[in-house]
């Protein structure tokens, strides 16, 4: 009965989709990021759904962020941030550093 | 071309560190045998990243990548099994490993426990290689094989044999250390790897949305050592560094490396009373 609830309890908190999740779209062009300019709330569940338009793979990344994640030419990667306090985050792909983007969480 | 070169460097070193450490390790213990098998699986590591990256505008499309991300969640948790398995064993087993402690370790080690220390290398090269191929891939595709891409393809090159030689000098300096200090040193190292493997890996579910950090931020030592910074790597490999942890990533380190320590602390052999098991293990060496 307890694990039950235990696992219950792991579930709602693990769960991928949740109805209150924000999603931004960012697109990896060969230019950059696109918007290279991003913003939400504090404390907001965020769905960053990162698309590599390029032909070559990259990898977002971002330290403030502790995120990094590796995404082929031509496909989506969805990348789970919550809970975070206001405050500039940024990220850059780390495959061609110069292609950068910054977070704002307000 | 230096930025060719930083990026291999960092992603081979943590490679480089890991391997060192696993063929430091039985070197010294004396069993040269499993060595084969740490090298077997480095080479069929980078063999594999370099397969990934030739496919990967077809097999691996096939598996998304969220499903990629979440197998290599699953493959760092069976290393870091392997590997917890392999530090407490080794040392729990060393009580008997008197008197001739090379012959007594050959017969232990049985070929099954062997394939752990190949997957264990196959981890830590696969994990850094396919990035370092991915990378390098990428510089070529995107500048075409022209005179100009040269540079950064040596760049890459001298890069990844640039970790290598750290790596190296960094295990060199362990030679110095007594038999005992240098099993402590180098079983609590291991732990340290493990319990670095296990958040990389929490964070990677956290990432997915499999799992809640808790807090996106415990603390924040950017100000000490950056993450992307050389020591900063370092510190990644050897002990899962990273600047800005999560409370779950920290909780699971916290609830891995204190029982593992005390495990290994527990399993630590009596000093030889007659100096023949540390000759015998330094000639092997």
């Amino acid at each position: 009965m307890r694990y039950q609830f235990a696992w219950a309890l792991f579930l709602a908190l693990a769960l991928p989709v949740r109805a209150d999740d924000l999603t931004i779209a960012l697109s990896v062009k060969t230019e950059g990021f696109e918007p290279a300019r991003i913003a939400a709330p504090a404390g907001a569940r965020i769905r960053l759904e990162v698309s590599n338009e390029t032909v070559t793979p990259i990898e977002f990344e971002s330290f403030e962020l502790n995120r990094e994640r590796v995404v082929q030419p031509g496909q989506r990667a969805t990348i789970y941030l919550s809970g975070l306090s206001a405050g500039r985050y940024e990220f850059f792909d780390d495959f061609n550093q110069v292609r950068r983007g910054v977070l704002t969480v307000e | 071309m230096l930025e060719t070169l930083l990026i291999t460097w960092r992603e081979t070193l943590e490679a480089a560190l890991v391997v060192g450490i696993l063929l430091t390790y039985l070197a010294r213990s004396g069993q040269r045998r499993a060595l084969r098998y740490v090298w077997l699986g480095s080479a069929a590591a980078a063999v594999a990243a370099l397969a990934c990256a030739a496919a990967s505008s077809s097999a691996l499309a096939m598996l998304d990548g969220e499903t990629q991300e979440l197998v290599q969640a699953l493959i760092v948790f069976g290393a870091v099994g392997v590997l917890s398995w392999m530090v407490v064993w080794m040392h729990l087993n060393a009580r008997s490993l008197r008197g001739d402690i090379q012959v007594r370790a050959e017969r232990v080690l049985a070929t099954g426990r062997l394939v752990g220390l190949a997957v264990i290398a196959f981890v830590a090269v696969f994990r850094e290689g396919i990035e370092t191929v991915l990378f390098m891939w990428g510089v070529v595709v995107q500048r075409g094989v022209q005179l100009t891409t040269m540079p950064l393809l040596a760049g890459g090159l001298a890069g990844a044999g640039l970790a290598i030689a750290t790596a190296w000098v960094f295990f060199r300096g362990f030679a110095f250390l007594s038999l005992r200090t240098f099993f402590r040193t180098t079983g609590v190292l291991l732990l340290l790897v493990a319990a670095g493997l296990l958040t990389s890996g929490v964070n990677k579910l956290i990432g997915l949305g499999y799992l809640p950090p808790l807090v996106p931020q415990v603390w924040n030592t950017s100000w000490l050592v950056r993450d992307g910074s050389p020591l900063g790597a370092v510190l990644s490999a050897l002990v899962g560094y990273r600047s800005r942890p999560s409370l779950l990533e920290v909780l699971a380190y916290a609830l891995y490396f204190p029982p593992m320590l005390w495990a290994l602390n527990h399993g630590q052999p009596p000093p030889p009373a007659d100096g023949r098991g540390e000759g015998g293990a330094r000639s092997a060496a």
